[in-house]
């Protein structure tokens, strides 16, 4: 079964199509790449994938489910969490808080009623401990741990990009969409995540779809890529098939980017 | 944030309550007596209004308009048991009876919070403000026109069930509540959406849901604030519920500080304390000078204490923060 599966999948708005036509199947437990000069409808696509836009037309099914129509908290719940490319973060909330606000909708959690709650109930307590316990495990992943009380909004930038990937895996999804997920991260930040990508995926089994610019961090952490243009999948396949295709190289020409190739 | 403020501090504070009740509240005069009673009253207003527009983030301005739902159901619920049966009125019966009216005033204003807020929760900020402020002002002309319960006369010989003793219990319950619903999963998600909605909705919090929620709980404590008031004043009248009623509970929210359970109840119990002490002054000079004064306090605290006087900050977080600095500077003494 595919993680996610989209077809012809277009986004119209007024007299622009940000995305027409897209095809894009993700396999479970892989790490692919969607890449694409500014402007190509990458987030547009995010954006239909997880319920905040509806596609002018397509079908998407998550997990071989039909997904067109369904909220994003629905989503979500359904096992796909995405984070965002101008980070959104629960900024006065601690970064535990933050983790616990998705822990709290984790389908694979125990979840207190509210009465339990108002009456903390040795069960609510136990569950909030567990709780507690999976938000430090996450925070040990990404390196949170010792900032674990601090506001969202006072975290350097690497470190809010990092708290993002960690509340996306703490709704319980196994499939991540991570939209520039290094963007404003240094060298050694960003080589730092691509080993996170990498080893959640091994360890937790979770697939990865990514948007980054970072072409080394592309080509080093996919295995798969599909590549977009004025809303057009103009290419897929591997990073080495990729860097080849003649197409894409004009697609970037005059962006640098080409010289990767 | 600290989170356990643990069972045994509500069954003290109750306890003391009714201790209170019991031993002291006979000697107090009469005029102190009644300013302590609609302090506990808009203590109740004033921490479940900061549930929707301090955590929850959604600018409600139609508080007074739920109150007011809430205070005529159950004055009219009270007044046609004891009709019906005079027995009510006495003893124990009547705490039944109370607590009956509480139920009553709180459920009506609940379904009257849903149903303003099912549509109008789709709207943000300005306009979500408006449709509320819309609301309040319906239900008071409406209440204007209904006969049952004397119109613009107003509704007269409300018994008073009110005691000390049941509407300070009736605060630390509201209190009870509205804390451990804050520090618990729910109150995480209304503040995310307060936060981020986009986001809140894309980790899996059905928002729209909570944000229906939280305004129907604070309809509904709302409603029993009302219910309170109407049997301790004895009397309602349309007039007593209009927008400015509404403002002074935003007031003490914002005061207090939007997000802070302790900064809403002691800035209620302050502009409380106030309005009464600018009585005289108002009677000397016939003008109303509490809307001047409000305006100046709010102008004063927004380029003073621009998040109120508390923040987001916490009677147990307070304390620890006390502990913790007297500690340190005995730990420095000890150390000179
Ligand atoms: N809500 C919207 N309304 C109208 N146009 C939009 C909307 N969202 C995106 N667009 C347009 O759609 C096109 C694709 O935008 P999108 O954000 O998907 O690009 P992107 O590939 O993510 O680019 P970048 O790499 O800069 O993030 C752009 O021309 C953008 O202006
Ligand atoms: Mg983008």
């Amino acid at each position: 079964m595919k993680a996610l599966c989209a077809k012809s999948l277009t986004m119209q708005f007024g007299g622009l199509k940000a995305v027409s036509g897209l095809d894009l199947e993700i396999p479970e437990k892989v790490i692919f790449g969607l890449i694409g000069p500014n402007g190509a409808g990458k987030t547009t696509a995010f954006n239909m994938f997880t319920g905040v836009y509806r596609p002018t037309e397509g079908s998407i099914e998550l997990y071989g489910k039909p997904a067109v129509g369904l909220r994003p908290f629905q989503i979500t719940r359904r096992g796909m969490a995405r984070t965002f490319q101008n980070i959104r973060l629960f900024k006065e909330l601690t970064v535990e808080e933050n983790i616990l606000v998705a822990l709290d909708q984790n389908p694979n959690m125990a979840q207190s009623g509210f009465f339990e709650a108002l009456f903390r109930t040795s069960s609510h307590i136990s569950k909030e401990s567990a709780k507690h316990q999976r938000a430090l495990d996450l925070m040990d992943i990404f390196d949170l741990a010792s900032r674990r009380n601090l506001p969202a909004v006072n975290l350097p930038y690497g470190d809010q990009r990092r708290l993002e990937i960690a509340r996306a895996m703490a709704t319980g999804a196994k499939l991540l969409l991570l939209d520039e997920p290094a963007a404003g991260m240094n060298a050694q930040e960003t080589r730092a995540l691509m080993e996170t990508i990498r080893m959640i995926r091994d360890k937790f089994g979770m697939t990865i779809l990514l948007i980054e610019h970072d072409m080394k961090l592309v080509m080093g952490v996919c295995e798969r890529i599909a590549v977009l243009d004025y809303g057009v999948k103009i290419a897929e396949g591997t990073p080495s098939e990729i860097q080849r295709d003649p197409r894409v190289i004009e697609a970037y020409l005059g962006k640098g980017a080409a010289s990767h190739a | 944030m600290s989170a356990a403020f643990r069972s045994r501090y509500w069954v003290i504070a109750l306890a003391c309550v009714w201790l209170i009740q019991f031993v002291a509240i006979d000697q107090v005069d009469p005029y102190y007596f009644s300013i302590i009673m609609y302090a506990g009253i808009n203590v109740v207003l004033a921490v479940s209004l900061n549930l929707v527009n301090g955590f929850t983030g959604q600018f409600s301005m139609g508080h007074a308009g739920f109150m007011s739902i809430g205070a005529y159901t159950a004055a009219y619920f009270s007044k046609n048991m004891i009709a019906a049966d005079p027995q009510w009125a006495t003893g124990a019966m009547s705490s039944v009876l109370i607590l009956g009216a509480l139920l009553t005033g709180g459920l009506t204003a609940a379904f009257a919070g849903l149903i303003v807020g099912l549509p109008s929760l789709r709207l943000k900020g300005d306009y979500l403000a408006i449709v509320t402020l819309g609301f309040g002002e319906i239900i008071r002309v409406l209440i204007l026109n209904i006969e049952t319960v004397g119109g613009a006369r107003g509704y007269a010989d409300i018994p008073l069930l009110s005691t000390f003793g049941w509407v300070y219990s009736w605060v630390v319950f509201t209190l009870f509540v509205i804390w451990r619903l804050v520090h618990s999963p729910p109150g995480r998600a209304l503040m995310s959406v307060r936060e981020d909605e986009i986001a809140s909705e894309s980790m899996g919090v059905n928002t729209t849901r909570t944000k229906v929620g939280a305004f129907v709980i604070g309809a509904a404590f709302a409603g029993t604030g009302g219910a309170l008031f109407g049997h301790f004043l004895r009397y309602l009248n349309p007039a007593i519920f209009d927008f400015n009623r509404s403002f002074e509970f935003i007031i003490m929210v914002v005061l207090g500080g939007m997000g802070s359970i302790t900064g809403s109840a002691i800035a209620a119990i302050l502009l409380t304390v106030l309005k009464e002490a600018l009585r005289p002054l108002q009677q000397l000079t016939q003008i109303d000078f509490r809307m001047i004064i409000y305006s100046l306090l709010l102008i004063a605290l927004m380029l003073t204490r621009p998040n109120g006087l508390f923040g987001r900050r916490e009677l147990p977080s307070l304390m620890s923060a006390l502990k913790l600095r007297r500690k340190r500077e005995e730990s420095v003494r000890g150390a000179s």
